[in-house]
């Protein structure tokens, strides 16, 4: 924001030092969104500068109070959906060792993510923060979210068939008839075993396990699994 | 010494992803790739980056939080299985492990040295020294990642020497031990994600992407596609369901 305060406040050194130590204030939000809000922040700036009567409290406010929804909305959408999609497709064509995957998962990113910089802070600048505090009154938030998060899921539900392997080679039967654990639990449901490990892991990340320890915990634990069968 | 200059600009590069203009760059798939550029075998730096990346797949900043640290996950876990040729699976173990140690040693930055620099910064502002708060966030930037990138290469430079030797000691219970937790870790990667985005309106549309893929075969493109569809479906003909059932009502009042 530094060079907009500077441009604006020239003239006023207390303005100046006050809008400054607003640019300083605690800001978390996804990076991709970062434009939209410095649009809005900017153009609030420029109204402050012109305007003798502007109360600068309001652009606290405003950032403020935009903050919570853009960022639930931010990392929904682009941390949540887009990147996961991203991720999800690169990684098949990554585990053959394929190129494409990398330059995939770079280009389905950032394309759509550059877009929204652009626009970001082009549009919003020029129409203030009147949109968003419409969209939200009016739901179109709340869709948007709704959206994001069903193709986010999709795509995670896909990837747990996909990318969890564990294979039981541990045998049932005798002689001839002896067939993997694997398959006949595959009679039941095809990678029944991958949905297990998931429900799993989601209650046990619901009692407020820290994902380290899962992490130590499950390599542990194979270790010692593998230790005892010999596998 | 060529490679280890390498190592340290690819480190550099992945560290300072947040500050270019195109995002993601620090992911491990990416550094993974560069990594296996530097060292001449791009194509098992793909897969061990793609194993990563699965497993970091929910690992993300959310808030002020910091996730563990990909990048030196990425860098060491590739270079281990390029340079002593073991399973990808001991150099994602490796690297989960770096990424832990790594992790201590960022937060220690951020949540220590970077407040310092913060307060500078407040009184600059207060002072309306613009070209003094400039030069602060760009000596943060720099603190944040030069330490790091520095403590990634000597772990390269020292790493595998140490790592040959040991190659051939590790009983083979653990090796495969490994492996099986490599093949489950990804599943907590996807736990957290489902855990944010996850409400009791839209769980079945995990169980209906799963089982396309489970028993369809579909990939995660056609998943995608899918979704897509339904979200349409769902969100532009919703509204018309409810107009003609307004105007059914209506007719029935005649």
């Amino acid at each position: 924001m530094t060079p907009v305060v500077e441009k604006l406040h020239k003239d006023n050194p207390e303005k100046k030092s006050r809008a400054l130590k607003r640019g300083l204030d605690f800001m978390a939000i996804t990076p991709q969104l970062v434009p939209f809000l410095m649009g809005i922040n900017a153009a609030m700036e420029e109204e402050n500068a012109n305007n003798e009567d502007f109360d600068d409290n309001t652009i606290v406010a405003i950032k403020t109070s935009l903050m919570g929804p853009l960022a639930g909305i931010g990392d929904s959408m682009i941390a949540g959906t887009l990147r996961i999609i991203a991720a999800g497709i690169a990684i098949g064509f990554s585990m053959q060792g394929s190129i494409l995957g990398p330059i995939l998962f770079l280009l389905i990113f950032n394309i759509p993510a550059l877009i929204i910089r652009y626009y970001g802070l082009k549009t919003r600048y020029t129409k203030g923060a009147v949109f968003i505090n419409n969209a939200e009154k009016s739901g179109v938030m709340e869709k948007v979210t709704y959206a994001a998060s069903i193709v986010g899921l999709m795509a995670i539900g896909g990837m747990i068939a996909s990318y969890i392997s564990l294979d039981l080679t541990l045998k049932i039967g005798r002689g001839e008839f002896a067939e993997p654990l694997t398959n006949y639990l595959d009679m039941i449901m095809p990678c029944l075993i991958q949905l297990g490990l998931f429900g799993v892991t989601y209650w046990v990340l619901g009692k407020k396990v820290k994902t380290t320890w899962l992490l130590l915990g499950i390599i542990i634990i194979c270790i010692i699994v593998c230790a005892i069968f010999h596998l | 010494m060529v490679q280890i200059i390498l190592i340290f600009i690819v480190a550099m590069i992945g560290y300072l992803g947040y500050f270019w203009p195109i995002a993601n760059v620090q992911r491990p798939l990416v550094m993974g790739m560069l990594t296996g550029l530097v060292l001449g075998d791009i194509q098992t730096g793909i897969i061990v980056g793609a194993s990563l990346e699965l497993v970091f797949l929910g690992s993300m900043a959310i808030g002020a939080s910091n996730p563990p640290d990909m990048n030196s996950a990425a860098i060491l876990g590739c270079s281990y299985v390029i340079t002593t040729g073991a399973a990808v699976a001991q150099g994602v173990a490796i690297g989960v492990l770096v990424s832990m140690l790594m992790q201590i040693v960022w937060n220690f930055i951020m949540a220590v040295l970077v407040p310092m620099l913060g307060a500078k910064a407040d009184k600059y502002a207060e002072e309306g020294n613009t070209a003094a708060i400039d030069r602060i966030h760009v000596i943060s930037g720099l603190l944040e990642t030069v330490p790091l990138a520095v403590l990634t290469t000597i772990g390269f430079y020292v790493g595998s020497e140490v790592m040959e030797g040991l190659i051939d000691k590790i009983p083979s219970f653990i090796t495969s031990g490994l492996n099986y937790a490599m093949g489950i870790i990804p599943v907590i990667g996807f736990a957290m994600l489902a855990r944010m985005i996850m409400d009791k309106k839209t769980a079945c549309f995990l169980f209906l992407g799963f089982i396309l893929v489970a028993y369809f075969n579909i990939n995660i493109i056609g998943v995608t596609a899918i979704a897509c569809i339904l979200v349409a479906i769902l969100l532009f003909n919703g509204n018309q369901v409810q107009v003609v059932k307004g105007e059914a009502t209506g007719h029935n009042e005649f």
